[in-house]
């Protein structure tokens, strides 16, 4: 304990050190504050639309009710739908800057309108977000190498290593404390200001715990790098150059290289594919004969088969029939895009496996529920209420019910559920194997040169 | 000058002879050549995709059969967005734009299935590139290679020892300079290689080539010049390579992305949702053409029936469904263009916070060069969804028009109740046949030159600036000597 409070005096008057500690509980708390921010003007945004989206819908509830024609509901009705961000976002807002948090949909054809775009500047989304995990993954490692990179060497170029060495009564009690009280500093300088996040953001407990063992794991992945290049015995010099060249190619080159090769390796060309298919498949529709379409639908939904058969005029229930058709037409397309993204996803969580700051992204991505299985997630329940959309317009239009203003408030409402998040435990676990690793590498190694 | 030489020589043969500069030379250089290759393949492989799919999108739309020209303004087209000239080196926002738009009448959707929302997490760390490792990667390495090449000297004691031997501070550091800017120069060779077979096979302008390449020259001289100052500065090599790693740091990783967090405080954009709805409430006030009371409308009908010169709508020449369905189309378009200005005049508003911050990082002036001069920025993603918007409001007018003019308006009327109007009321496939494809057209060099400038001045002045902090760092040198 004593060794700790000498240690921690002695690091408390190195300015460079304190300096450099300082630098990152700034950088972490901008980083918080930007993604508390970001995440605030999303829930604005969300909030702002509710009273915007009811008077659109009373618009149209004023016009359609006069006929009280189901069709003109149900295709000019859009119904809102929202993925608040959630307690955990801010400290990575992920693929929320990219993809939409807020979409309508209409119980029209859902392939249509389920790949909507956000209005964004992709110019300000290149760059990527200045948040907590930009901070931890890509900044946190370049203070521990400025740390760490001379602890014994240090010493040795000042000539001070064997009188201290000396001067204590076992060198590893002073190895230790000085390390521990290092990374300690350290882990606050990035636990703190998350720690306000988390209380501003009301973060789940489980998650700010996940959070902590996240930021602790890949520390320490840095720690004992620095440690084992330490272990060499060469000049500070020469481990500072060695350390930024493993952060070069372990956060920049290789993520870089894994990015090329997923994406090559499983190409996702049905995006595009897809909407043309969906569209001429509903289009065709008028240059077949109605039955045709009717046949097709009845097949998937054969309650609606003994209806009233469709005369020589118009009606919406063959439009709404051949627009579900459309989509059960491009379902083969849609479950491979799907199907697609989620494999690259898995593929960049196996590169994780390897990669500590791969793993340290996905995993704080995964506990914020803001990466693109989440994405997909928010698709699906889409997909899940424009189901209900539909099973709610059928009756009105397959029984020729008429519409009128209480139906409208019969409507299903979408149910936003922010995403729960999930324990990343593959990818914590691979950050920890990877510290054992280069750990066990540096002791057989420390071994050989010590024989 | 051969004294220049004299220690650039020396400095040469001293990188040759070190493993681990050699190595690290060797293995960015390697890495600078996949990145073009990768690039390159891709690039072309997306260019085919996207020719082969609007090729598809075109033929879709003359194969359509007799149809009623409405009809096919909801079948409507779609516009792919062309790969541009310089993608391959600097691919841009390429992967944050969707590329494909679907165009139909009263609706202005979105572009969709861009790379950046299919892709798994990595895409944010940035894309192998030939501009990422020239902008990124190449000054870090530079600066481990560099750090000490002055400062090491320093101590070991044989800096004194030249200057003693009369090489003036100057020519010291010119010659280490120049060894370091030609290390450089090795290792971006292959993208700079892309880049003239870009220009020489015909995908790009040579204008465009040659900015690029004096963009990234001027942008490499000026880390040279920071990292042999530093090092000639500095007392020790390690303060050196840690003062430099940090500035590079700052300046690469850092600025770039604190920008965009400033830049979204100051001009907040709307949600896509917000402007549909913003955009049909806009509608409903100024006319509802479902409405036969509407004073919009009501005015329009008599400006119709007194440019015929008739009294009654059935007996106007022409199909007055078609003429409602082109008044209609007039007036959500020019809603969809003031949303859509309003929209591009926020993000350019973010552009210029962005860009402004080219003051403390050169790093913001080459990618907005290299960007613009690639025809993968803002400017071109906006060129492109205007393109397609004017292309699609040409179509749908056209289409609105036919049906004025090729649909009796009795048959309009009785199409969705009796089924020999509906079929009188399809027109020729021909007239599908006859329409133009949509064919965006490229800004003129010019243009993207005059855009290019302002960001290429700012990148000079940061070597203006270096080269001023290395010869104060010479000038100190010779003092220290004597």
């Amino acid at each position: 304990m004593n060794a700790l409070l000498r240690e921690a005096r002695f690091l408390l008057g190195l300015k460079s050190a304190v300096a450099a500690m300082v630098a990152l509980f700034a950088l972490t708390a901008v980083a918080v504050s930007a993604g508390l921010v970001e995440v605030a003007r999303q829930e604005a945004a969300i909030a702002r639309i509710g009273p915007q989206q009811a008077s659109d819908v009373a618009a149209v509830t004023d016009w359609v009710s006069q006929g009280k024609d189901p069709g003109n509901a149900a295709y000019y009705t859009f119904h809102a739908t929202s993925d608040p961000p959630s307690d955990l976002a801010f400290a990575a807002i992920g693929t929320r800057d990219v993809s939409p948090y807020v979409l309508r949909v209409r119980a029209l054809g859902l392939e249509a309108q389920l790949y909507e775009g956000e209005i964004g500047n992709p110019e300000a989304a290149l760059p990527g977000r200045f948040d907590f995990a930009f901070v931890l993954v890509y900044l946190a490692p370049l203070f521990v190498i400025l740390l760490f990179h001379d602890l014994r060497s240090g010493e040795r170029e000042a000539g001070r290593l064997r009188a201290l060495e000396a001067s204590v009564g076992a060198p590893s009690a002073l190895w230790g404390a000085r390390l521990t009280v290092r990374a300690l500093g350290l882990f606050l300088a990035l636990a703190l200001p998350f720690f306000v996040g988390a209380f501003v953001a009301g973060t789940a407990l489980w998650k700010v715990g996940a959070v902590l063992a996240v930021v602790l794991a890949y520390l320490a992945f840095w720690i004992v790098l620095c440690m084992v290049v330490a272990r060499a015995a060469r000049s500070s010099l020469a481990n500072a150059m060695t350390l930024a060249a493993a952060w070069m190619t372990l956060t920049l080159i290789v993520p870089a290289i894994g990015h090329v090769a997923i994406n090559s390796a499983i190409p996702l060309r049905q995006g595009m594919e897809l909407g043309q298919t969906q569209r001429t498949a509903v289009h065709r529709a008028w240059d077949i004969p109605k039955s045709e379409s009717m046949d097709a639908f009845f097949r998937t939904h054969p309650q609606w088969r003994n209806t009233a058969p469709l005369g020589e005029a118009f009606h919406w229930k063959w439009y709404f029939a051949f627009h579900q058709v459309g989509d059960e037409l491009a379902g083969d397309l849609s479950r491979q895009y799907r199907q697609g993204v989620l494999e690259r996803a898995a593929w960049s969580e196996r590169l994780g496996l390897v990669t500590p700051g791969v793993a340290t992204q996905l995993a704080l991505h995964r506990l914020a529920a803001t990466d693109p299985a989440a994405q997909i997630a928010y698709q699906d329940r889409i997909r899940a209420f424009h189901g209900e959309l539909r099973r709610f317009y059928y009756p009105y239009l397959f029984e020729d019910r008429p519409f009128g203003r209480a139906d409208f408030a019969r409507a299903p409402e979408y149910r936003a559920a922010p995403a729960a998040g999930s324990w990343p435990v593959a990818l914590l676990g691979g950050v920890v194997l990877m510290t054992a690793l280069v750990g066990g590498i540096g002791f057989v190694r420390g071994r050989r040169v010590a024989s | 000058m051969s004294v220049i030489l004299s220690v650039t020589r020396n400095e040469l043969r001293h990188l040759v002879r070190s493993r681990v500069a050699l190595t690290g030379l060797i293995l960015v250089a390697l890495l600078t050549f996949a990145a073009a290759l990768t690039s390159n393949a891709y690039q072309a492989d997306q260019a085919g995709l996207r020719e082969r799919l609007q090729h598809a999108a075109d033929q879709d739309f003359a194969a359509q059969p007799n149809r009623h020209p409405h009809r096919v303004v909801h079948f409507g087209h779609f516009a792919i967005r062309p790969a541009s000239g310089l993608a391959a080196m600097d691919p841009g926002v390429e992967a944050y734009t969707g590329n494909m738009i679907f165009l139909e009448g009263h609706r202005q959707n979105s572009a969709n299935f861009g790379d950046a929302r299919q892709s798994s997490l990595l895409v944010r760390f940035g894309q192998l590139s030939p501009a990422l490792v020239l902008q990124v990667i190449v000054p870090l390495l530079l600066v481990f290679i560099g750090a000490g090449m002055i400062a090491g000297e320093r101590e070991r004691g044989t800096l004194r020892q030249s200057l003693l031997a009369g090489i003036s501070g100057g020519a010291l550091l010119s010659g280490k300079a120049l060894a370091l800017g030609l290390a450089a120069l090795a290792i971006s060779t292959p993208a700079f290689g892309l880049l003239l077979w870009l220009g020489a096979s015909g995908g790009a302008r040579l204008s465009a080539v040659g900015l690029t390449t004096l963009g990234y020259v001027a942008y490499l001289a000026f880390w040279t010049l920071l990292i042999i100052a530093v090092s000639a500065t500095a007392n020790r090599s390690r303060s050196a390579l840690i003062g430099l790693v940090g500035a590079w740091a700052f300046m690469v990783v850092l600025v770039p992305r604190v920008a965009p967090e400033a830049a979204a405080a100051l001009a907040p954009l709307p949600t896509r949702v917000e402007t549909d709805i913003a955009v049909q409430r806009d509608l409903r006030s100024m006319g509802d053409s479902h409405n036969p009371n509407d004073p919009y409308f009501a005015a329009f009908k008599q400006k119709t029936l007194k440019q015929y010169g008739v009294t009654r709508v059935e007996d106007l020449p022409v199909n007055y469904r078609g003429l409602l369905a082109i008044e209609g189309e007039k007036l959500t378009s020019s809603l969809f263009d003031r949303y859509a200005d309003q929209a591009f005049g926020a993000m350019e508003a973010q552009g210029r916070v962005m860009d402004a911050l080219a003051v403390v990082s050169p790093t913001v002036a080459i990618r907005r060069v290299s960007m613009t001069l690639a025809e993968t920025d803002l400017f071109a993603y906006r060129r492109f969804l205007e393109q397609a918007e004017a292309y699609r409001y040409d179509l749908v007018q056209r289409l609105n028009r036919l049906q004025a003019t090729a649909v009796t308006a009795a048959d309009d009327a009785a199409k969705s109740k009796n089924a020999a109007a509906e079929a009188r009321s399809r027109i020729s496939a021909d007239h599908w046949q006859a329409m133009p494809h949509f064919d965006p057209k490229r800004p003129s060099a010019a243009d993207v030159v005059g855009r290019a400038v302002p960001a290429l001045v700012a990148l000079l002045l940061w070597l203006a600036a270096g080269a001023v902090f290395a010869a104060r760092a010479g000038h100190r040198l010779n003092r220290s000597a004597a």
